[in-house]
């Protein structure tokens, strides 16, 4: 393993790449800090009180970017945990006047604080079944939820014309420019080099297909908590040092029209760039504070019709039209090696997959019925029937444990219960679905890490230089011929590859069963060969225990250990593939003349053809 | 009625759903009043070839035409209004809607009511009471019976049918076959009939063609000597 | 008595803001994001008659009007391109509420105004003394409901809409336009939103952005609803009680988000809300 990290990290194209990366990176630092540096020389007095406004603001803008740009959480709240920072700021030094120790403590009061109402937020908005509208509609009450409680405060809050006139640092103009310009390069350049760690792509993942992510192991509630809670920090320190800089403090720094306008600038200045959101939240403020001193109203008007026909025409915002040349010069990420990971070995402690009684109804249409089912290591189980006999259903519910509605479903002799997906992976289930169920912008590389997210977790600092995988989902790929694709994007491959990136990503797992929804379907004639000896390989030579839902009874016969056949809800008959196909009662059942199936719980006695 | 289009000409239609080809080459074409079976296993792109027709799917390549009109680029409501019914298992009825909700939205306008359900009460005497009730209430067989009344209540050039036997009882299957045949003798209706229940296939067509991976490969009379043989061998169960 | 009929008038209110914004949400499945300014639009064509000197009567109809136009051209010009991608259709609502809010602004300016109430004084009800015109609002609100119902459960285009909001796959498939069915639903939500907005006008006062608060309520409210206009009915009136009965008892600022925290909650727990199905 060390032998094969060396020489991964020696390879010359990947070390050019790294190096790329890293002057990128140290390219932006080192712009921030020279327009940090200068800037009080250049800009005048009245330049230097807007731009510190706006660089507080951009702040914020960068947290909306990472929730909205970056995992998909269209959020107009933010602002709350602004206002948050800026009244916990003000409360401080109007009631409890000011003092360095004071300062430390309202900051650690507002870190506090803006930690406990992201939580709640987050309990509120993300939970299994949970709509993303949903979750945005409470991203906007919670804002107006905080405004109106300021507003109502009386003069402990200042009401409507809130807190002004309190001691607060005594810092020169420029020194303060100097502070929140640092704040800014500091919060965008980490934010930077997050979204382009391995866990930064597990934010993007979220975006693309949170279901895969779900399927993949990852909780995916706790993660949109747990970045809720980081963003909301930080926007709570941005509105801390908004308070201190300006000493007024107004309900509406809190409100949800601020939280929009952030949107506004994140949707303007490129969404899901990190540096859109802070170019495009610096210049509006810039312009506007020129511009509608003569024509106020009209401004935001032009804004309001300039974002509608960003949304529009433009989603990806201005700043990345703007920069599309530089764009392809930009350093693309490194590839990292393949190398073997080491199987755990089979877990003793009960069958692969042990179903019992397990049933489905919608009131009262029973789907499923009386499903027992045994599966062990090393078999490969090849369930058929005809179209509407439960088969998609009998897969959810061995997969999610909230779908059934009667029975036990165990998994390595462990009970999944009513937990989701990811208590289903955990207990070492993988399944593939039908209709390549990848990760649109991430590559083959990233999904592949992602997938190994249960057994080893991402760095949020940088790229692996390592992919290590069981020798299985290594296999899966070299006969397909990812391994040398490894840079592609998922959206860009064509169909059989990537069903074959699936299949591997969900071999990442190391699953003990695996599910597989129509492997073959779509796939040529060669893929299918291909996808065949793969599946026989894993059974064989590795006691992976796998159930496949198929239309092809050819691909069935050639690889199935058994056939279970499954008509109207009912398992009907089980056992070897020319048994089932010899039997009368199916061959009735696929003729369309047998009347309501009559449970035969063990294969039936060969009948006659 | 003489006509010198076809109900329905399928050429050369390649489509699938997103990055997968299902359908590769299929051309077809039905006379006015010809019933054809269209026969094969799960998944080798039956039901894909009606959507595709009703215009669900987008054709990548190939046209369609109903009545001598085309309707490749049409959407689903333009190519019913050429006079094609689509009745499939997938999407049967508005579950809260009464039976006479359901019947009347296969009309054009409310005022055909009347004249246009006589005929279809008289292959299906079960709703001339039940006309009120949601159609969810329905038993399996009744709502089948309510999707292709529905579809007759339009008085289609073309009717489509996507495995409506699936589940039923051989009474109400024979009940069908004998509504579909009074379609065609009395109305010319031609049918694009999808089917898994073979014998009922046979007994409604006159052809029968056999899909295999998204291409037509074999087909023939329903009354010829070896049919049942030869369509069991391409099942193979 | 007065609580109670504060209870009633308030339901009432917020029934007839929200039915729009629900026949919206039902066809299409987006929230119309510039719902707010579409009621204030509605009430500003009350000012404008409340200016001119005319029949305070004749605002309702001109905020129909001038409602459904607005719909007609948001569906057209961005609601039908963004259909395939929801969140960025709310974002865009939203950014057409605000472009709305400055035109009034640049037109009207930013002051409160007042307009008149086509009926005025105080009647004697059941004991007590009651503003005539917020009692009328109840009559008016059951008056609604019936006739959407009737709309929509009575006419060709009631069940049409209805089963394109079902499943409208299958409504295509049986030769309904459903783009045509869409576009009808939201130049008539729009133009009941104006009209809402009409006729709250006489009870506060019109400024460009009084139709906000009357956003997010309505967007909860029908997030928490069933699908028909008597589930409607009934939420707006135990939501609205609850939201008198904080008003009254605790503090009115907390009571004007009542409803979104009771909402929020509502939802988190049972996610269906009070739909039955």
């Amino acid at each position: 393993m060390n032998d094969a990290a060396a020489s991964v990290l020696e390879d010359p194209q990947r070390r050019a790449r790294v190096r790329r990366r890293g002057g990128e990176l140290g390219l932006l630092a080192l712009l921030c800090l020279a327009l940090t540096v200068a800037g009080p020389w250049v800009f005048d007095t009245y330049l230097l009180n807007i731009l510190i406004k706006a660089l507080f603001f951009a702040v914020a803008a960068v947290t909306v970017d990472l929730l909205w740009g970056y995992t998909g959480y269209l959020t107009f709240g933010q602002s709350a945990f602004f206002g948050v920072g800026a009244y916990t700021a003000g409360l401080a030094f109007t009631h409890l006047g000011f003092s360095p120790g004071i300062a430390l403590l309202s900051l650690l009061a507002t870190l506090a604080i803006a930690a406990a109402v992201a939580a709640l937020a987050g309990w509120l908005s993300f939970y299994r079944g949970a709509s993303p509208f949903f979750a945005t509609v409470i991203s906007l009450v919670l804002p107006i939820l905080l405004t109106q409680l300021a507003l109502s405060g009386g003069t402990f809050t200042g009401s409507s014309s809130g807190l002004t006139g309190f001691e607060t640092f005594d810092l020169s103009l420029e020194a303060w420019y100097v502070i929140a310009a640092l704040l800014l390069s500091a919060v965008a350049l980490a934010a930077w080099v997050v979204v382009r760690s391995d866990g930064g792509r597990l934010l993007a993942a979220l975006r693309d297909n949170e279901s895969r992510c779900a399927y993949l192991g990852i909780d995916t509630a706790a993660l949109r908590i747990v970045v809720l809670v980081a963003c909301g920090m930080v926007a709570g320190v941005a509105g801390f040092g908004y308070a201190a800089f300006s000493g007024v403090v107004a309900p509406e720094l809190a409100g949800f029209v601020f939280g929009t306008e952030l949107i506004i600038w994140v949707a303007l200045g490129g969404r899901g760039t990190i540096w859109g959101p802070v170019v495009g939240t610096l210049a509006i403020n810039v312009a506007a504070s020129y511009l509608s001193g003569s024509m106020p109203f009209v401004w935001q008007l032009i804004l309001g019709v300039a974002f509608i026909v960003v949304i529009l025409l433009l989603p990806r915002g201005l700043l990345p039209l703007l920069l599309a040349p530089l764009r392809r010069r930009a350093a693309a990420a490194p590839l990292p090696g393949l190398a073997a990971r080491p199987a755990r070995p089979a877990a003793a402690g009960g069958p692969a997959l042990h179903m019992r009684g397990v049933a489905k109804h919608f009131g009262s249409l029973k789907v499923l019925e009386g499903i027992d089912l045994d599966a062990a290591g090393g078999e490969l189980l090849g369930l058929i029937g005809p179209n509407g006999a439960g088969k998609s259903t009998l897969m959810r519910c061995i997969s999610d444990g909230a779908e059934r509605s009667a029975g036990t479903v165990r998994l390595g002799g462990r009970d999944i219960g009513r937990g989701g997906p990811e208590r289903c992976v955990r207990l070492g289930l993988g399944r593939k679905f039908q209709n390549a169920n990848v990760f649109e912008t991430l590559t083959v590389a990233e999904s592949l890490r992602l997938a190994g997210t249960l057994h080893q977790r991402p760095s949020w600092l940088r790229r692996s230089p390592l992919l290590a995988l069981p020798d299985y989902a290594l296999e899966v790929l070299r006969t397909t011929g990812l391994d040398h694709k490894l840079g592609a994007v998922a959206r860009d491959l064509s169909h059989g590859e990537q069903q074959a990136l699936e299949l591997a990503m969900v071999l990442a797992l190391a699953p003990r069963v695996v599910l597989l929804d129509e492997p073959t379907a779509g796939l040529t004639k060669t893929e299918r060969t291909q996808i065949g000896r793969v599946l026989l390989g894993l059974a064989r030579t590795h006691g992976l225990c796998c159930l496949l839902v198929e239309h092809d009874l050819d691909f069935v016969a050639e690889i199935s250990t058994r056939v279970v056949v499954l008509h109207q809800g009912r398992i009907v008959m089980q056992g070897s593939f020319e048994e089932v196909v010899a039997s009368s009662l199916v061959r009735e059942i696929y003729a369309g003349t047998a009347q309501a199936a009559v449970p035969q719980p063990a294969p039936s006695p060969l009948a006659g053809a | 009625m003489p006509n010198t289009s076809l109900a329905l000409e399928v050429e050369e239609v390649r489509s699938g759903y997103r990055a997968s080809v299902v359908l590769e080459r299929v051309s077809l074409s039905l006379a006015d009043g010809e019933a054809v079976a269209m026969l094969g296993k799960n998944g080798m792109g039956k039901s894909t070839l009606l959507k595709t027709v009703m215009g669900y799917l987008p054709k990548r390549h190939g046209r369609v035409r109903v009545g001598g009109r085309d309707v490749t680029r049409l959407a689903p409501y333009g190519v019913a209004r050429c006079g094609v019914a689509y009745a499939a298992q997938e999407q049967p009825l508005f579950q809260d809607l009464s039976v006479r909700d359901n019947l009347r939205l296969g009309l054009p306008r409310d005022r055909l009511f009347d004249e246009r359900f006589e005929p279809v009460a008289a292959l299906f005497p079960v709703f001339r009471a039940r006309l009120r009730q949601y159609a969810g209430t329905l038993s399996g067989g009744e709502q089948k019976m309510l999707l292709v009344a529905r579809a007759l209540m339009a008085q289609p050039r073309l009717l489509l049918l996507d495995e409506i036997t699936e589940g039923l009882q051989p009474s109400v299957i024979e009940r069908l076959a004998g509504a579909l045949r009074w379609e065609r003798e009395n109305r010319g209706t031609a049918m694009l009939v999808v089917e898994q229940n073979v014998a009922f296939a046979m007994q409604v067509a006159d052809r029968y063609l056999v899909l295999k991976q998204g291409a037509i490969v074999d087909g023939g009379g329903t009354g010829d000597p070896g049919a049942t043989a030869r369509i069991f061998d391409h099942l193979k169960v | 008595m007065n609580l109670l009929l504060d209870v009633l008038s308030t339901a009432a209110m917020l029934y007839i803001v929200t039915a729009g914004l629900m026949m919206v949400f039902g066809v299409m499945k987006i929230v119309n994001f510039a719902h707010g300014a579409i009621i204030t639009l509605g009430s500003y064509a009350s000012f404008v008659v409340t200016r001119l000197g005319l029949d305070p009567w004749l605002g309702l109809p001109l905020a129909l009007a001038v409602g459904a136009a607005t719909g007609m051209a948001v569906e057209w010009l961005i609601v039908r391109p963004l259909y395939k991608r929801p969140l960025d259709a709310i974002l865009a609502t939203w950014g057409l509420g605000i472009v709305i809010g400055q035109a009034i602004t640049i037109a009207f300016g930013r002051e409160v105004q007042f307009v008149d109430s086509p009926v005025r004084g105080a009647v004697s009800f059941l004991g007590t003394e009651y503003s005539a015109y917020r009692l009328l609002l109840v009559p008016v609100a059951l008056a609604l409901c019936l006739a959407l119902t009737a709309l929509l459960n009575g006419t060709r285009f009631g069940v049409v809409t209805r089963a394109v909001i079902m499943n409208e796959d299958l409504a295509k498939g049986l030769g309904i336009h459903s783009e045509r069915i869409r576009f009808a639903t939201f130049s008539l939500g729009a133009g009941l939103g104006a009209l809402a907005g009409a006729l709250i006008t006489p009870l506060s006062s019109v400024d460009p952005n009084m139709g906000l608060p009357w956003l997010i309520s309505a967007f909860m409210l029908v997030m928490v609803s069933g699908h028909s206009m008597a589930s409607l009915l009934l939420t707006c009136a135990i939501f609205g009680a609850c939201q008198v009965l904080v008003s009254t008892y605790l503090s009115p600022v907390l009571g004007g988000v009542t409803i979104a925290v009771l909402a929020a909650v509502t939802l988190r727990i049972r996610p269906r809300g009070f739909a039955h199905e």
